[in-house]
């Protein structure tokens, strides 16, 4: 079956139908995310390594992280992910106006979880917790030289190292850096959906665009619930 | 036991002869309509003049750094520039050249016409992926013009991060964006395979070439992505000052090998399987017969490509990895020779009472296979324990891994643009010097890397320029041989483009294949057939004589001459009556 | 060396066990190769267009082959696994009585250390090396069959040691100690090249090593026998240390070479004869030396004055006392140093100016 002459203005012309168009898009979409899960699992599995070599240095470093702004994040980004998908259901149904507040919702949400995270940085370069050599001038290096450590050392425990501290925050920075960097570009799709949602290109039978970047979006979403937990909750039990 | 089949059917006259006015390459003459085309057969084109451009600048690295190598304290060369041509011809020939090569320009011009398409799934991805290619290209380029980089391609750590003085940073960026390029491609191929195909190109039936290009798309998409965040971990540590392979702050640098081979061991198979593929194509069309082990070549194929994914660690043997983890990457490293001695034994059985000519595309086929063999033969004695500590970082491993990707590779690349120089560009080239070419080229490459088997074993190290005087024999046979094998580049890179003046008028299967990027004109119209192809039969159908669409196929070239040039409309023979299929044994 | 090397010398056991395991694969992937290159020659010229009817069989395939063809290299490669993990097994574990070598690579040179502390530059390129280790430019010296382990690290960037003639090599990685054994098995000396790219100099981080007999092993240990081009004696080598008592006790004020010198010059003394004040004579040995360093006046040369102080045991004890009799074992002609202002004398120390001004 060549392409009928009353082809649709959403299809494409190396299709030769809708469902090849959409069956495409979505399969892309699906290898493209198999691409981004290795990406971050070359740097998950890199952590894990240090992890075992270093527990209870990565555990005291993770515990000077400021877990109640993750937590907070984690529920932005939960509930952004909600509303991505009742922008599906709404694009489904030919709901314009639906579809366009669910996704600038997502937006907003997003947007938030990125001006939390800023404010956490700004928070971190204040108390000196870098990779670098200032971390030794931070609070927490001379917590560890007057009290940790020692308080160690009378429990007959090794010491905790300044050094494999910086090389926890080393991770820190560039997994949350890199998600923040994705979660920016998935702000970025969703607004251009939204765009393209007012100029009236998103109908209900081709709807491919939304799920495809939904696919996406909820991506970043998971990722940030496996790095959150590694980063800031194996260390919360030491209190900060 | 033999079964046989006997197949009553009286041949089907072969096609009319058909010559469009617009094809791809006359549809616009103008700059915008070649720079954003999204059509994949002018893609394929413009990766084929940019690859070319980077053989070019890293095969003159590569004249340099054994123009040095002829005298022992160096001939023309101080210690840095030779560090820096050894590495920028690395990083151009692997990045810039062998990775793109047939996926960007034979994947890219013929996955879409094998399968009965009108194009890639995500045309205007393909094109990102060119200039994505290009952008990568310019900052590696960059890297090289305002001084180079001397780290080697393999960049490792803490050499790269803290110690060179070179420019890492432009160099590194080139690489990582080139990536993407790369898993861009690997996507669109995988994806249109999937859900392009035509009514009829069931998987049993698509031709081997796209079986390869299957499993090379699948190693682009998963393995990329880790050498991409190993490299901006790099990048970082660089620019910082301090990451994750610092010893001084508890980290590993044989941590960066493991990530960085993680994807660089599969990317050799990347480089290998495209030219499998093209070298199962070939084999086939001028022995006139079906391909031995259909099923067998089309799951080696997908085995090297899964198993690939276990044995990088075979490069860190004495990197100070336990013995354990040794034991398992060399077992597993023995596994994955299996698949391509299967291969290489198929496709010497398809020439087994076969009907052979020798033009210049099975003539690069052939010795593809010859020294693909001695190639992977001699990675045996790097995947065994034993050996591999001792010829380890030696010359050994440069000629192995020479042996398989330029006598492999290179060769099996040759092979297939002159196997579709026909098809892609509508004019025949010089059947005589294309002949001479590949021979050339065959014993030019012989003589370069032979010798340095011998250095390998007596010890001499890799990125060497001032080494042992009692050396020099081997290394000044080592460059003669290199010096024929440019000449033999030299030879397509002149006649190549004259055929596109002067060459003979090409007709749509010159070559007499069933392949469907045959059934259309040469060279294609726009959107590749003019009606939505059918497929009724497999690939390879040379000994019933019949095309995948059930047509006759036009006479075959004789054994001296090159294709038909200029006798269009030639009906061919009467096929066969009836025929016997032997499965054998 | 040869004008066309073909096979390095096997200079230890594991060169032994890799050669039969590197010829045995040599040998089945040779005829692996020439049987493929057999059938393909045959094929190509038995059944070429010209002698052909351009008609041919539709032949498919074979299970049975595939089969053979699958199992049989697979084998095969799993009989060179096995060797090569054997080997490997003996390559990287070393017995226990095995004698230990401290070696650190830096950008562009090998420093060894022994156990009794020497230690040498075991080659490296010149041009980056301060005075003094170009003056300890050396040899790595290892006695003949018996097994030496070495740890090795790195103080930079990743190296590698590797010994062609041992077969053997190893990575130096920073911030880690790995180890490596070798049991030499031939007398003579080798290349050691640094196997891993490390910058500019890589090509010139070689060095050899230098394998002797267990007696020359020993004296190196003393720092009797340098592995040098120079006469120095090894850098932390006993004769080396005694070298700096010498100076620091002032020996050198009066054990000079100088025409004026108020006591006999020390080069080539050791099992020279001597003649004694008083008649007769001795031959300088160990014990003579220590004697003349304890109790100077028990036996006093003959021609020279009765004037060298004593040295009991709180100024040198004794393990100060073997150096120095090491070192002056260890004195060649020509090579009585000069004075050194860096060695102040101790207070109390017989000096020059005070025993000009006892005998004023």
């Amino acid at each position: 079956m060549s392409a009928s002459t009353l082809h649709p203005p959403v299809l494409k012309h190396h299709f030769d139908n809708l469902h090849q168009q959409h069956a495409s898009e979505r399969l892309g979409m699906w290898m493209f995310l198999a691409t981004e899960v290795m990406f971050f699992a070359g740097l998950f599995a890199a952590y894990t390594v240090y992890r075992m070599w270093y527990p209870d240095d990565f555990e005291f470093a993770g515990s000077l992280l400021l877990w109640k702004i993750a937590a907070i994040n984690t529920f932005l980004l939960i509930t952004s992910s909600l509303t991505m998908t009742l922008a599906i259901r709404c694009a489904q149904y030919g709901d314009r106006k639906g579809l366009i507040r669910n996704l600038l919702i997502t937006a907003a949400l997003g947007t938030a979880f990125m001006g939390f995270k800023t404010y956490e940085y700004l928070t971190d370069f204040e108390e000196k917790l870098l990779p670098t050599q200032a971390f030794y001038e931070s609070h927490a290096a001379h917590d560890l030289e007057t009290k940790v450590n020692p308080e160690r050392a009378r429990l007959g425990l090794e010491a905790i190292s300044s050094e494999r501290v910086r090389l926890f925050l080393c991770f820190y920075y560039v997994m949350t850096g890199i998600h923040s960097i994705h979660l920016v570009v998935g702000i970025g799709c969703v607004l251009w959906l939204a765009w393209e949602a007012w100029r009236g290109t998103i109908p209900p039978d081709n709807y491919s665009t939304v799920d495809v970047v939904s696919l996406y979006w909820h991506l970043v979403d998971a990722i940030w619930l496996f790095l959150m937990p590694l980063l800031y909750l194996a260390g919360a039990g030491m209190g900060h | 036991m033999s079964i046989a089949i006997r197949e009553f059917r009286s041949a089907p006259p072969p096609p009319e002869p058909v010559t469009p006015q617009v094809n791809y390459l006359n549809n616009g003459y103008s700059l915008w309509s070649w720079l954003f085309t999204v059509d994949h057969k002018r893609i394929g084109i413009l990766y084929l003049l940019s690859i070319t451009v980077f053989f070019t600048l890293g095969g003159a690295a590569a004249g340099l750094v054994r123009i040095n190598l002829v005298s022992p304290t160096g001939a023309i060369l101080t210690e840095d520039q030779y560090n820096r041509m050894f590495t920028a011809h690395g990083v151009m020939m692997l990045f810039f050249f062998l990775i793109p090569a047939v996926p960007g320009v034979l994947g890219n011009f013929f996955v879409p016409m094998m399968i009965g398409a009108k194009d890639m799934a995500f045309p205007k991805l393909n094109l990102a992926s060119w200039y994505v290619f290009m952008i990568g290209a310019g900052f590696a380029a960059y890297a090289v013009l305002v001084g180079g980089i001397d780290t080697g391609w393999t960049l490792y750590p803490p050499y790269s991060s803290r110690y060179s003085h070179t420019n890492v940073i432009p160099g590194v960026l080139g690489v990582f964006i080139s990536g993407f390029s790369s898993i861009m491609t690997g996507l669109n191929i995988l994806v249109t395979i999937h859900k392009m195909r035509c009514p009829g190109m069931t998987w049993g039936r698509l031709p081997l070439f796209i079986w390869s290009m299957y499993a090379t798309s699948l190693i682009q998409l998963l393995a990329t992505p880790v050498v991409a965040v190993t490299l901006v971990l790099l990048m970082v540590e660089r620019l910082a000052g301090v990451g994750i392979f610092d010893p001084s702050i508890g980290g590993d640098p044989v941590l960066f090998q493991h990530m960085f081979w993680f994807y660089s061991h599969p990317a050799v198979y990347i480089m290998i399987l495209p030219g499998m593929g093209v070298a199962s194509e070939i084999l086939t069309c001028f022995s006139r017969k079906n391909i031995f082990g259909y099923k067998a070549v089309a799951w080696s194929s997908m085995g090297i490509a899964v198993v690939g994914f276990l044995l990088w660690a075979h490069h860190m043997f004495v990197a100070g990895i336990s013995y354990y983890s040794a034991l398992m990457f060399s077992f597993l490293s023995m596994l994955v020779a299996v698949p391509s001695a299967i291969k290489v034994f198929n496709w010497t059985s398809t020439l087994y009472r076969g009907s052979i000519t020798f033009q210049a595309p099975m003539l690069f086929s052939l010795a593809f296979v010859v020294l693909f063999t001695i190639g992977g033969l001699t990675g045996l004695f790097l995947a065994t324990l034993g050996t591999d500590i001792h010829l380890h970082d030696t010359y050994f491993v440069v000629a192995h891994f020479h042996f398989v990707m330029v006598g492999g590779m290179v060769l099996a690349y040759m092979a297939g643009i002159h196997f579709w120089w026909p098809k892609m560009t509508g004019r025949m080239y010089s059947d005589w010097w294309s002949r001479i070419a590949a021979s050339i080229i065959f014993v030019g490459f012989f003589l370069t890397f032979v010798p340095q088997f011998v250095l390998g074993y007596n010890g001499m190290p890799r990125r060497y320029p001032n080494y042992p005087q009692a050396f020099q024999v081997y290394n000044v046979l080592s460059t003669a041989g290199a010096s024929i094998l440019g000449l033999g580049y030299l030879l397509p890179a002149i006649y190549l483009p004259l055929s596109l003046f002067f060459g003979d008028k090409a007709t749509a299967n010159p070559w007499s294949a069933t392949g469907l990027e045959w059934q259309t004109s040469s060279p294609p119209l726009v959107f590749n057939f003019e009606t939505l192809p059918v497929v009724v039969c497999g690939p390879y159908e040379y000994a019933i004589g019949v095309d995948q669409l059930g047509r006759g196929l036009p006479e075959p070239p004789g054994p001296g001459g090159s294709g038909l040039g200029g006798h269009e409309g030639v009906t061919g023979p009467a096929g066969p009556m009836n025929k016997e299929t032997h499965v054998v044994g | 060396m040869e004008a066309f090397p073909l096979i390095p010398e096997r200079a230890s056991e594991l060169a032994v066990r890799f050669e039969w395991l590197f010829w045995y694969i040599t040998a089945v992937t040779s005829i692996a190769g020439l049987g493929v290159y057999g059938a393909m020659a045959y094929f190509c010229v038995k059944y070429r267009r010209g002698s052909t009817t351009g008609s041919t069989p539709r032949i498919l395939g074979s299970h049975r082959l595939e089969l053979i063809w699958t199992i049989t290299p697979l084998i095969i490669f799993l009989t060179f696994y096995v060797w090569g993990a054997l080997v490997y097994d003996h390559a990287v574990h070393p017995p226990e009585d095995a004698e230990e070598i401290f070696i650190v690579g830096k950008q562009w040179m090998w420093k060894a250390q022994y156990r009794t502390g020497h230690r040498v530059i075991v080659g490296g390129n010149p041009a980056n090396m301060n005075e003094k280790d170009r003056a300890n430019i050396g040899k790595l010296v290892l006695p003949i069959g018996r097994p030496v382990k070495i740890t090795i690290t790195s103080e930079d960037v990743i190296h590698d040691f590797g010994v062609p003639a041992f077969r053997s090599k190893i990575d130096a990685l920073p911030g880690r100690y790995v180890s490596t054994w070798y049991h030499p098995i031939k007398l003579g000396e080798y290349d050691i090249f640094c196997d891993q790219y490390c910058g500019t100099w890589h090509s010139l981080m070689v060095g050899k090593i230098k394998v002797v007999s267990q007696d020359e092993y020993d004296s190196f240990l003393q720092g009797t026998l340098s592995a040098q081009g120079t006469d120095n004696p090894v850098e932390g080598s006993p004769a080396q240390l005694g070298s700096q008592l010498f100076l620091k006790l002032q020996c050198i004020e009066c054990h000079s070479a100088n025409s004026a010198a108020r006591a006999p010059v020390l080069e080539e003394l050791y099992l020279s004869k001597v003649p004694l004040r008083g008649g007769g004579s001795t031959i300088a040995d160990e014990g003579y030396i220590r004697q003349s360093i304890r109790q100077p006046r028990a036996k006093v040369v003959d021609g020279w004055n009765e004037i060298m102080p004593h040295y009991d045991m709180r100024q040198v004890n004794e393990e100060q006392l073997s150096q120095l009799v090491a070192y002056i074992r260890s004195l060649k002609k020509g090579k009585t140093p000069t004075r050194n202002e860096n060695f102040p004398a101790p207070v109390g120390a017989p000096t020059q100016k005070s025993q000009a001004e006892e005998t004023k």
